[in-house]
C-alpha cells in the first residue's frame, strides 16, 4: 500500500491537517476523517451530485476526487452555508417552498446552486433547469425546487446566497 | 423559520401547509442518515463477495489470501454460517404458494447476480473492497432463466431445483356468470400489455450499523427501513434470540420507495457478526450493489380481454398477470404482493361487475421483486385505461365520453366494486371534469390538425382516471394471507412536564413529513401550537409496536392512531384542568396551549400548569380524584377497511417524429385524498410521484441479458428523470373525506405514480393513433417510439 500523507485544507473555515492514503476519496475524508456528514454520496461515479461540494468556489464532485487532491485548497461544504444556526436565503427558500423529502440529495443541490445563483443572480425557468439537470432528486419531482431557486433569487442583496 | 400557517392564527392545524419540521436539520447537513450514524470505535467493515453469475453451483472457496491481507480480521462462506443464521421467508398462507427459502449467503448454488456468496470482516471498508478481489471460488455456471415466459416453459432452468418448476405462487377467481356476459357482449377487445422491470432508486443506497452491547448480550441495528418493527421480528425470529436482545433504529433515511420494507440478507449478517465478534459491524452498500440486489418491481405481462355493448359499456373484464418474483421469495411481505394486486386494482373507478383472472408469480434468476411505489397499480391503470382508448378507437366514441359510461357515479357511494373492494365516497367524474376543463379538452382537439403532426411533433392527449388504495389494517392484510404484517400501528402522546408534547409513532419516515403532519393532527387534538409537539419513532427501543410505513398508510393508519392517543389524553388534560379551575371537565376548552372554562376566558390555567400539577411537581398534592400521576395516553389504531384515493391525471405530450423523443408539454391532476393534512406535503407527494412515473414510462429499465446478466448496474445506463424531464403540475384538489376511517384521511403517496403511467401512455398512443401504432409496452423510450412511428413491432 501506498505511504500515507498529510493532507491540509480548509474546510468551512476551519483548517484540518490528516494523515490519510493517497487513495481516500475526498468525500471519504470529509465526512470520516473531518466528520462533516452533510455531503452525502449516492452514487460514488459522478451521476447523481449528492457530493456536490465547492473546492476554491467552483462546484465538484466529490466522490471523484482524492482528497489529496484538495491539499492547501478552501472547501465549501453544506454545513458552512448558515450563519450558525440561521439558514441562509437558499435554505430558507427550500423550507418555504418544500424543496426536499427525504433531503439526501438536497446537500448536493444547494452545493451546486451557490455557485449557480453567485454567476447567475436571476436566472430565468430553462437556465434553472438546465442547471438543476445535474443533480438528481427521486423524491421531489423538482417543480419546489426550481420554485425555491426562484425565490431565492428574488431576495434582496443583504439576504445574498453566497457563503 | 416560522411554522405557522396561512392566516397565523389559532385554531385547526389540519389543512394548513405548515412547512416541515424535519427541514432545518436536513438543510444544515446535520441529519443523521445511516453512513452519519457515530461509528463506535472497533468498527469492522462488511462487504458481501457476490455472484458473478446468474446461476451457478458453488464449489470450494478459497479465502486464503484475503484473509492474509492486513486489515483483514475474517472472510465467512455461506457454508461457514448455515447453522447461525438459517434460511429465511415470509410465510404466507394461501393456497397455490410454494415456500422458496433464501440463505443469507448462499450454500448450494447462487441464484442471481449479486447473490451473496461470501463475507469479509477488515478494519476499513476500502480493506473490505480489497479483499473480496482476492477470494477465489468455484463456480459452476448453470444455464440461467431471466424472461418470465421463457421460465414457464417445461424445459426452462429451475431457480429451485426442489420445486417442480418455477411458478412460486398463483391463483385466480372470476365472478358468478363470467363466461356468459362475456360471450354474449355485441364487442371483444384483447390486448397484451408488456409493464418494465424498474427499480426504486432511493438516492441513499441501502446500509446498517449493527453495535453488540456486551452488557446485555444484545445487538442495536442502525438500518435504512421503513419498517423498524417488523425487522425486529423478523431477526429475532430467525436468528432465534429473544425479541429484548434485538432493537432496530431507523434513523433519517433517505428515501424508501418499497423496497426499504423488506428485511435484507446483510441485516442479518451484520446482526450476527457483531455478536459473533462481539464488535459493532457495518455494511454501506454502493450504486452497483444497490441496482443488483435491492428488490426491484414491475416486470409484468397483463394479458387483458374486454367485452362492451355498442355504447361502450364495458360488461366483462379479465387479465391473466404473469409476474417476475426474481430469485427468492421476500420477507415480510412474499411473494404474492405484486401478482394479486395487479388483478385487484384492475376494475379501478369502473362500475363493470364481471371480472375474471389469474395470477403467476414466477422465479427466475435474477434480484427479487416486491413493493415499488403503487406496486402493481400503475401497470394495471395502464392496461384498464389503454383498454378504455381502445374501446372508444373501435367505436368512434370520444374516450372521456366511453369513460363517462363507465365510471362509478358521483350519487352512486357507497359503492362496492366487482373485486368487493368498498368506495366510501369519492370523486372520480367530479375530478375528471375539472381536469378536462382545465386543459381545455376540447379546445385541444380541436385545435389539432387531424394528422396530429405540429412542429415536427405528434400531439396527443391522455386521460387517466384513476383509484389509489392506501390505509390498509389487520383485516386487510389477513384477507390477503400475510401472516407477517399486522396491520395495526401505535402512538404514544405525553405531556412533559414543562407542558410540551412528545408524540411517538410506531412509524419510520423516509421523507413524507411525519414529524410535522402528526404534529398538526397532536396539535388540533390537544390545542396546543404545532411548535410545541414533537413527533418521533423509528426506534423500537422506545417507539411503541406496529406495522410501519408503505402503501400508503401514513396519514390513514399513523394519523389515526395519533388522533386516538391525543383524544385520549385530551381528555385526561380536561379532567385536571377542570380540578385545578374548580370546574367541571364538561366545561374546559383546551386552546393555545391553555386550559380555560367555556365562555369564561379569563379562568384559565396554562398546559405548563396543568402540566406541573400532574407530574408531582407542585408544593401541595393536586391530584384530581381517581387519577393516576401523568399525563400520557398510548392508543392503536386499525381501520377496518381500505381508503381509497382517486384522481384525474391529463397528459400533453410531444413526440418527435424524427427522433421518437417524447416530451410531456402538460401535465394536470386533479386528486382526491379525502381530508388533507397538509397540502404542501401532498402537494409534493403527487409531484414527487408523477416524476417517478415519468420515470418509468418514459426511461427507466433494469435489463437483464439471456444469461441473466445486469445491463442497467448505473445511474448513466438505468436513467432517472432529472429536472429537464418533468413539468411542474397543474394541480388542484377535491376533498371527498373518508366516513369509514377516524380522521377522514385517504393515503396520497401512491397516487401520483399510478396516473402517470396510464396518462402519458394513452398520450403517446393518442398522438400516434392516426399511425395505427399499438402502444402497449413500456418505457417508451425514443428508439421504441421510433419503431413505432416507422410500423416495426407494433
Ligand atoms: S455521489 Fe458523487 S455524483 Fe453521486
Ligand atoms: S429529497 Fe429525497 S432524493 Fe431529493
Amino acid at each position: 500500500m501506498t505511504a500515507r500523507r498529510d493532507v491540509r485544507v480548509t474546510v468551512n473555515g476551519r483548517a484540518y491537517t490528516r494523515n490519510v492514503e493517497p487513495r481516500m476519496l475526498l468525500v471519504d475524508f470529509l465526512r470520516h476523517e473531518c466528520g462533516l456528514t452533510g455531503t452525502h454520496v449516492g452514487c460514488a461515479h459522478g451521476v447523481c451530485g449528492a457530493c456536490t461540494i465547492l473546492l476554491d468556489d467552483v462546484s465538484i464532485r466529490s466522490c471523484l476526487a482524492f482528497a489529496v487532491q484538495a491539499e492547501g485548497k478552501e472547501i465549501t461544504t453544506v454545513e458552512g452555508l448558515a450563519d450558525g444556526e440561521s439558514p441562509n436565503a437558499l435554505q430558507r427558500a427550500f423550507h418555504e417552498n418544500h424543496a426536499l423529502q427525504c433531503g439526501y440529495c438536497t446537500p448536493g443541490f444547494l452545493m451546486s446552486l451557490t455557485e449557480f445563483l453567485r454567476e447567475t443572480p436571476d436566472p430565468n425557468e430553462a437556465q434553472i433547469r438546465e442547471r438543476l439537470s445535474g443533480n438528481l432528486c427521486r423524491c421531489t419531482g423538482y417543480a419546489n425546487i426550481v420554485r425555491a431557486v426562484r425565490a431565492a433569487a428574488r431576495r434582496p442583496r443583504d439576504e445574498d446566497c453566497a457563503p | 423559520m416560522s411554522a405557522r400557517g396561512d392566516d397565523g392564527g389559532a385554531g385547526t392545524w389540519v389543512g394548513r401547509p405548515v412547512p416541515r419540521k424535519e427541514d432545518p436539520r436536513l438543510l444544515r447537513g446535520i441529519g443523521t442518515y445511516i453512513d452519519d450514524v457515530p461509528e463506535p470505535r472497533g468498527t469492522l467493515h462488511l462487504a458481501v463477495l457476490r455472484s458473478p453469475y446468474a446461476h451457478a453451483r458453488i464449489g470450494a472457496v478459497d479465502a486464503s489470501e484475503a484473509e492474509a491481507l492486513e486489515g483483514v480480521v475474517a472472510v465467512v462462506t455461506g457454508a461457514d454460517i448455515a447453522d447461525l443464521i438459517p434460511p429465511f421467508t415470509a410465510d404466507y398462507e394461501r393456497p397455490g404458494f410454494k415456500v422458496s427459502r433464501r440463505s443469507v449467503l448462499a450454500t448450494d448454488k447462487a441464484r442471481f447476480v449479486g447473490d451473496g456468496v461470501a463475507l469479509i470482516l477488515a478494519e476499513n471498508a476500502y480493506v473490505a473492497e480489497d479483499a473480496l478481489g482476492l477470494v477465489l471460488v468455484d463456480y459452476e455456471q448453470l444455464p440461467a432463466v431471466s424472461d418470465i415466459e421463457d421460465a414457464l416453459k417445461p424445459d426452462a432452468p429451475r431457480v429451485h431445483e426442489e420445486l417442480a418448476d418455477n411458478v412460486l405462487v398463483e391463483g385466480g377467481h372470476g365472478t358468478e356468470g363470467f363466461n356468459e356476459v362475456f360471450e354474449a357482449a355485441d364487442h371483444v377487445l384483447r390486448e397484451r400489455f408488456r409493464v418494465n422491470r424498474v427499480a426504486g432508486v432511493a438516492m441513499e443506497p441501502r446500509g446498517c450499523l449493527a453495535v453488540y452491547e456486551k452488557s446485555d448480550d444484545a445487538v442495536t441495528l442502525w438500518t435504512g427501513t421503513q419498517v423498524p418493527h417488523m425487522l425486529r421480528v423478523g431477526i429475532a425470529r430467525c436468528l432465534g434470540w429473544p425479541e429484548s436482545r434485538v432493537r432496530v433504529v431507523a434513523p433519517d433515511v433517505g428515501g424508501g420507495f418499497g423496497p426499504k420494507m423488506y428485511l435484507y440478507p446483510e441485516e442479518l449478517l451484520a446482526v450476527a457478526m457483531a455478536r459473533e465478534y462481539r464488535c459493532p459491524v457495518k455494511w454501506i452498500e454502493d450504486r452497483l450493489e444497490d441496482f443488483l440486489t435491492t428488490l426491484q418491481a414491475r416486470d409484468h405481462v397483463y394479458e387483458v380481454a374486454v367485452a362492451f355493448d355498442g355504447d361502450g359499456v364495458v360488461k366483462a373484464v379479465s387479465v391473466d398477470a404473469l409476474v417476475n418474483s426474481g430469485a427468492y421469495s421476500t420477507y415480510p411481505m412474499g411473494v404474492g404482493l405484486e401478482p394479486f394486486q395487479g388483478p385487484l386494482n384492475m376494475p379501478g373507478p369502473y362500475r363493470f361487475r364481471q371480472f375474471a383472472f389469474t395470477c403467476k408469480g414466477i422465479a427466475t434468476n435474477t434480484c427479487s421483486t416486491g413493493a415499488y411505489r403503487g406496486v402493481s397499480a400503475p401497470g394495471v391503470a395502464m392496461a384498464m385505461e389503454g383498454m378504455m382508448d381502445r374501446v372508444a378507437r373501435r367505436l368512434g366514441l370520444d374516450r372521456v365520453e366511453v369513460r363517462r359510461r363507465n365510471l362509478v357515479g358521483p350519487d352512486e357511494f357507497p359503492y362496492v366494486n366487482v373485486v368487493d373492494q368498498l368506495y366510501v365516497t369519492g370523486s372520480y367524474v367530479e375530478c375528471m371534469n375539472r381536469a378536462l376543463e382545465m386543459v381545455d379538452y376540447e379546445g385541444y382537439l380541436a385545435a389539432r390538425p387531424p394528422e396530429r403532426l405540429v412542429d415536427g411533433k405528434y400531439r396527443g392527449i391522455g386521460v387517466a382516471v384513476v383509484t389509489e388504495l392506501g390505509g390498509q389494517g389487520a383485516a386487510r392484510y389477513k384477507a390477503r394471507g400475510l401472516s407477517d404484517l399486522p396491520g395495526f400501528d401505535t402512538a404514544r402522546v405525553e405531556l412533559g412536564p414543562d407542558g410540551r408534547v412528545l408524540a411517538t409513532t410506531s412509524f419510520s419516515s423516509q421523507g413524507q413529513g411525519h414529524e410535522t403532519v402528526f404534529a398538526q393532527i397532536v396539535a388540533d387534538e390537544l390545542g396546543v401550537p404545532v411548535d410545541d409537539v414533537t413527533v418521533r419513532g423509528g426506534d423500537t427501543g422506545a417507539s411503541p409496536f406496529g406495522t410501519g410505513t408503505f402503501a400508503s398508510r401514513g396519514a390513514v393508519v399513523g394519523g389515526g392512531a395519533v388522533m386516538r392517543a391525543s383524544g385520549e389524553l385530551r381528555e385526561k388534560v380536561r379532567r385536571f384542568a377542570a380540578h385545578l379551575l374548580e370546574a367541571s371537565p364538561d366545561d374546559i376548552v383546551l386552546e393555545g396551549g391553555h386550559a380555560h372554562v367555556r365562555g369564561v376566558r379569563q379562568m384559565r390555567i396554562g398546559f405548563r400548569d396543568v402540566a406541573r400539577a400532574a407530574h408531582g411537581l407542585t408544593e401541595s398534592m393536586q391530584l384530581p380524584e381517581g387519577e393516576e400521576f401523568g399525563l400520557e395516553a398510548a392508543a392503536t389504531y386499525d381501520p377496518e377497511a381500505s381508503s381509497v384515493s382517486n384522481a384525474c391525471h391529463i397528459a400533453c405530450v410531444g413526440v418527435d417524429a424524427a427522433t421518437g423523443l417524447v416530451e410531456v408539454e402538460r401535465y394536470i391532476v386533479v386528486h382526491d385524498c379525502g381530508r388533507v393534512v397538509n397540502p404542501l406535503l401532498v402537494k409534493g407527494q403527487i409531484q414527487g410521484g408523477v416524476a417517478q412515473g415519468l420515470g418509468q414510462v418514459l426511461f427507466e429499465e433494469i435489463l437483464y441479458d439471456a444469461e441473466g446478466q445486469m445491463l442497467s448496474g448505473t445511474l448513466m445506463d438505468y436513467m432517472v428523470p432529472t429536472a429537464l424531464d418533468v413539468p411542474t403540475l397543474e394541480m388542484e384538489h377535491v376533498e371527498s373525506p373518508a366516513t369509514d376511517n377516524i380522521g377522514g384521511f385517504k393515503g396520497a403517496g401512491e397516487g401520483g405514480v399510478i396516473g402517470a403511467l396510464p396518462a402519458v401512455a394513452c398520450a403517446v398512443g393518442d398522438a400516434l393513433a392516426p399511425l395505427g401504432a399499438n402502444v402497449n409496452r413500456l418505457p417508451l423510450r425514443p428508439d421504441t417510439v421510433l419503431g413505432l412511428i416507422e410500423g416495426v413491432g407494433a
